[in-house]
């Protein structure tokens, strides 16, 4: 049973790898691109502001070590953030989850073993990336140990990040536009998680009241890992698994109640 | 031009309706619309916090630049943002045909089909925002009677270098990535053009003039004497517009009509 179970997994997973590879230019344009002219962005405006002095410290920051900040940002973005439940609330509206009704394999299954698979291709883009910019001489105080430090993190944190899209997809039963909740959630955790802007740019009393939420532990810690600062790394990994934790039982109670909702349009 | 117009309103009229029965994404749309604006414009108000000028501008410069940029951006979530995506499906799965078949210029039916009117809603907020950092650079008499005019042109070469950019759809199968680049555009658009270096600026000025959707209206506005940034406006504008009504005859051609 377990190994029939685990055969379709991988199967999901094999054709979730041959989805996401098809299509390699949507691929780049979708999920690489926006993360690459985000940091292009960054790095033209960061460039803009050191212009006269690039050794002038601006809260904590030299020019290289702000360049490094939002390199790091890249990669967590690429670990951490890329996946998107953009077909989620499609399936709903369109009736196409009926298949997943009739199958011994679960909606949330299917869609978790495509976001392993998309994570999985994730991974490899991000080493590509971290490898190039250190063979470009921006990352150069590369340290194995914080490496898998800070890939354990955004890992974790994906999961996070994967829940909560799951969670606006299947609001569908209700909504009609779901993209709606998943953009508002894309710029508010990029303005508050230190994506565009490191933490220590905020007033203190604003960042003590954002701790309490999930949004620094999406960017700015992961990057404190990566850099090798000290960072109460239990604290985060408890903040972020409990905030994983109650999105996965919002998502099994919404689940229950909205299949209720389910009329199968189109059958 | 009152043939089209009178579509234009019936167009209105449906989307209304339409919006009107789907009364909570009628509400986040405009929720989106105010987390973006605080975003946009909370980021150029924190860097400044820290620093007294980025290249010529100071703080109310930028930040009027930035709430010019929304303005712009307001009009096109309002009035065109919804007919890209719905272009990329139609071209999979045939649906163009019958816009294809109808008397009107194909161009129009697909980029002015879909409008928003809940995005409408937050027109006073951005137009109020502009209206408060043009008070506070201060602009000149000249300026206040352009704004509205230099908005429209801006508005207008950022939906023809999106058009442009969406005919690629019609070579590609799927058509959702050709949607995110041009989402990255206007990213690039939104900040002025002396961040960029020397050559990304001249790239994003001349080839592709994405730089001039912004920084040419503002920089007119600051200074007049400026008017070469007016005059890349308006040639980028006439330029852009030729260079689309050839793609688009193109890509009309490419156009497989998927379900016949």
């Amino acid at each position: 049973m377990l190994k029939l179970n685990a055969l379709k997994w991988w199967q999901t997973y094999k054709i979730a790898w041959s989805k996401q590879t098809t299509y390699r230019l949507n691929f780049v344009l979708q999920i690489i691109g926006p993360t690459l002219i985000f940091f292009f962005i960054k790095y033209n405006l960061w460039s803009a502001i050191f212009k006269s002095n690039q050794e002038i410290i601006i809260n904590g920051y030299n020019f290289k070590q702000m360049i490094s900040y939002h390199v790091w940002a890249l990669i967590v973005s690429l670990i951490a953030q890329g996946h998107s439940a953009i077909n989620l609330a499609e399936e709903i509206r369109m009736g196409k989850i009926s298949t997943y009704l009739i199958y011994p394999f679960n909606f949330w299954e299917f869609h978790t073993a495509s976001f392993l698979a998309f994570q999985s291709l994730q991974f490899f883009v991000s080493a590509v990336t971290i490898s190039l910019f250190y063979s470009f001489g921006i990352l150069q105080d590369l340290s194995l140990n914080y490496l898998i430090m800070g890939y354990c993190f955004s890992l974790f944190v994906s999961i996070f990040w994967f829940s909560l899209q799951y969670l606006t997809g299947i609001l569908g039963f209700w909504l009609e536009e779901t993209w709606v909740l998943r953009i508002i959630l894309m710029i508010a955790s990029a303005f508050l998680s230190g994506a565009i802007l490191p933490l220590e740019f905020f007033p203190p009393w604003f960042v003590n009241i954002l701790n309490w939420t999930p949004f620094p532990y999406l960017s700015f810690y992961p990057i404190k890992i990566f850099t090798g600062q000290s960072i109460d790394l239990i604290a985060a990994y408890l903040n972020i698994g409990l905030w994983t934790t109650l999105i996965i039982v919002a998502n099994h109670l919404i689940w229950k109640k909205g299949i209720k909702l389910y009329t199968a349009a189109g059958m | 031009m009152k043939f089209y117009w009178n579509i234009y309103k019936e167009f209105i009229n449906t989307n209304i309706s339409e919006a009107s029965s789907f009364r909570l994404s009628f509400i986040l749309i405009i929720l989106l619309d105010l987390v973006f604006y605080l975003s946009a414009l909370g980021t150029v108000h924190v860097i400044y916090d820290h620093v007294e000028a980025i290249g010529p501008w100071n703080k109310n410069q930028l930040m009027f630049f930035t709430a010019f940029m929304l303005c712009v951006d307001h009009l096109h979530m309002a009035l065109i943002s919804e007919s890209f995506w719905r272009l990329s499906a139609d071209i999979r799965m045939g649906n163009l045909d019958f816009i294809l078949l109808k008397p009107v210029h194909s161009l129009f039916t697909v980029f002015f089909r879909y409008i928003r009117p809940s995005a409408l809603f937050n027109a006073f907020i951005i137009w109020g925002t502009t209206i408060y950092f043009g008070l506070q650079i201060p602009l000149s008499a000249l300026s206040w009677v352009l704004l509205p005019f230099f908005i429209i042109l801006s508005f207008s070469l950022l939906a023809i270098l999106e058009f442009i950019i969406s005919a690629s759809m019609f070579w590609i199968t799927e058509g959702i990535g050709i949607n995110f680049l041009r989402m990255q555009i206007q990213q690039l658009s939104r900040w002025p053009d002396f961040i960029y270096q020397y050559f990304t600026r001249k790239t994003f000025t001349i080839a592709i003039p994405i730089l001039l959707i912004g920084s040419a209206p503002v920089h007119f506005l600051y200074d007049p004497r400026q008017w070469e940034y007016l005059l890349g406006l308006f040639v980028a504008l006439v330029v852009s517009l030729l260079v689309l009504l050839k793609v688009w005859s193109l890509a009309l051609n490419r156009y497989e009509s998927a379900s016949s």
